[in-house]
């Protein structure tokens, strides 16, 4: 094939080819298209004084108890932080361009070992603060120990025109249970790009979710690898997107070994003209008989022009399993709706309520009180908020 | 004083030519109760639809004033603040939302209209708690999803329980009975017998006078293709139920 198209000013400035529509994985999000504009690598930034700390104190996990780690700008902060960064070395390679990217571009990221029963949930901060438009990478290695728990969580908050790259490689030992919550709640003039490897040891429980809310264009990408037997994975995800978001996830799920179960759940919502896409694919291998993979997805519309694309994928080369998709898409429901109204619950309310226990699904299977409560707060507040900001 | 003025009221659907309501009118001073009998198709559930507020109707003729306001002009929301209360007969299920958020939504959301100050958890969670208990609405029952899993008889006694939390000036009672068998019958109205009052009128559609057994009206109508052919008080609803309705319906065609 031709590699003699032009190359855009986004790719110029990075010096790589960005995937584009008539690649199968990317044709719903065309990055040679949504990136408009250089985002150029290896800026040094420096936080006005005070400026992490305001958009620290904004997050929607402020008031958690957490033991947090904050990287501003790519780096490692260790003023904000609560603990101190180690020193794993990530894999160094890629062989697909975004994290071929990442590879180029990340200045720092977490190196942490999770040991025994952590009841305080570890925090990863990654702060972008307002300057020129610019790439951000960062990379994180985290190892759960053998029979550990811990709660992990990762936000992302920011302000202005930027481009996160984030990679994360997550490895959990035998018998440990992770509970993984993630935060998207960058800028809305930000790009995020993100890489999720997860790799499960036997009798491991996993639970995974991720809000998707702030960036203009949000793409995510997760793969999780069963290599123990009688895993238990649980990934769920919520978009609320308005304007003109746009945010695809897609993502695998390898059942290398037999007896495991997964459970994927993506509830979306999108507004105005925003976007969502979700692609999932459960892959069974020959040998893993037993499994149990079901995804699904649910999207609701709130305006004509809203789109939603949903592409389940299933990849079974065994013989005894169960296994299952489902998408939907609608708006709301009428009947819902009046029968709010009808008790004196205005019809922003009433929206705002419904709309908080459809995404509401997919908090369910967060454990910690707390970061289950702020994320029901966002969603309640979500529809007002975005439509007071027009 | 009227509370509820309907004056020859006209209704069709949005999407069809055919009228279901065609000239009905009815005064309810407080304190009345008035039940509205009729077939099926005589246009009851329209009435209370009507009255609510839903989307999907056109009044094309006659005007509806309820405390001395133009009905019609308010939005659903409105009316329940102002007091209009709409027992459904086949009440809503809302995954998702549990029956207690919604009620304090619901109380909270009224009470913020009319300029009331709004009740704290606490204060909430005592008046429901006391609502509930004269109705045999358990505290599982609140936590779970308004009506998600609910047999017929606890969704009509968690209809009774939002109207005594709200407190409303005009209840609409749509076909309150249908799917009870008689005890949870006598539950619900005991219910709403308890929220009887001088301030309170009550609308109580029902198809069969069995539920006015235990709801005894001051008032009794007939409802025959869109309007009200026959007034009388209890005792109509006896004759009705002695003769049956076509004596009464075959002149209004």
């Amino acid at each position: 094939m031709s590699t003699a198209i032009a190359k855009t000013a986004a790719e110029e400035a990075l010096g790589f080819q960005l995937p584009h529509r008539r690649m199968e994985e990317w044709r719903w999000t065309d990055l040679r298209q949504l990136i408009d504009k250089p985002y150029p690598p290896r800026q040094q930034v420096k936080a006005a004084a005070g400026e992490a700390e305001r958009l620290l104190a904004g997050s929607i996990f402020h008031a958690i108890a957490a033991t947090r780690m904050v990287f501003v700008n790519g780096h490692y902060d260790g003023a904000l932080s609560k603990l101190a960064n180690g020193s794993v070395a990530p894999r160094a390679e890629a062989d697909e361009p975004v994290q071929q990217m990442n590879v180029a571009f990340a200045t720092d990221g977490a190196r942490i070992r999770l040991e025994g029963n952590i009841d305080t949930p570890v925090e990863l901060v990654f702060i972008s603060t307002k300057a020129d438009p610019r790439t951000i990478a960062t990379r994180n290695v985290i190892e759960v120990a053998d029979d550990a728990s811990a709660t992990l969580i990762e936000t992302h908050l920011g302000e202005g025109s930027y481009l996160t790259n984030n990679v994360t490689e997550i490895r959990v030992g035998h018998n440990a249970r992770l509970d993984r919550v993630k935060a998207e709640l960058d800028s809305h003039e930000a790009i995020h790009l993100a890489h999720a490897h997860v790799t499960l040891g036997r009798n491991v429980t996993f639970r995974d979710f991720t809000l998707s809310t702030g960036a203009r264009v949000n793409r995510q990408n997760g793969t999780l690898r069963l290599t123990g037997e009688f895993a238990d994975a649980k990934v769920t995800g919520a978009y609320l997107l308005a304007a003109k978001q746009h945010a695809d996830t897609r993502l695998v799920v390898d059942h290398q070994v037999p007896n495991c179960a997964s459970r994927e759940l993506f509830k979306c919502v999108m507004d105005d003209h925003a976007r969502g896409i979700f692609q999932g694919k459960v892959i069974v291998q020959p040998h893993a008989q037993k499994t149990d993979g079901k995804q699904s997805s649910h999207a609701l519309l709130l305006s004509e022009t809203a789109e939603f694309d949903a592409k389940p994928e299933l990849e079974i080369y065994a013989d005894d399993v169960a296994c299952g998709h489902g998408a939907t898409a609608g708006d709301l429901n009428h009947d819902h709706v009046f029968y709010l109204k009808s008790r004196g619950i205005p019809e922003a309310e009433a929206k705002a309520l419904l709309i908080a226990a459809f995404v509401g699904e997919a908090f369910d299977a967060i454990q910690h009180d707390g970061l289950r409560e702020a994320l029901t707060d966002y969603a309640a507040r979500w529809l007002t908020e975005h439509r007071r900001k027009g | 004083m009227t509370l509820l003025n309907i004056d020859n009221l006209h209704v069709k659907l949005e999407d069809e030519d055919r009228e279901i309501l065609r000239g009905l009118s009815l005064s309810v001073k407080p304190g009345e109760v008035h039940a509205i009998m009729g077939p099926n198709g005589s246009g009851k559930s329209t009435l209370s639809y009507v009255l609510s507020g839903r989307e999907g109707y056109e009044v094309t003729e006659g005007a509806v004033t309820y405390k001395g306001e133009d009905l019609l002009e308010m939005a659903p929301e409105e009316r329940a603040a102002k007091g209009v209360f709409l027992a459904f007969q086949y009440p809503i299920e809302i995954p998702g939302v549990a029956t207690m958020q919604f009620l304090k939504v619901a109380l909270n959301s009224q009470r913020k209209a009319r300029g009331e100050k709004e009740l704290s958890t606490p204060d909430f969670m005592r008046l429901v708690k006391e609502k509930a208990a004269k109705l045999n609405v358990s505290q599982d029952m609140l936590k779970r999803p308004v009506n998600v899993g609910f047999s017929g008889g606890e969704k009509k006694r968690a209809e009774i329980l939002q109207m005594a939390v709200l407190e409303p000036s005009l209840c609409i009672l749509d076909e309150t009975d249908s799917g009870l068998d008689i005890d949870a019958l006598r539950v619900v109205a005991d219910g709403v017998n308890a929220l009887r009052s001088p301030d309170r009128a009550m609308i109580v559609i029902t198809h069969y006078q069995r539920l006015l057994d235990y709801i005894v009206p001051d008032y009794v109508h007939v409802l025959s293709k869109g309007r009200i052919v026959k007034s009388g008080d209890k005792g109509l609803a006896l004759e009705l139920e002695a003769k049956g309705y076509a004596d009464f319906t075959k002149d209004a065609a």
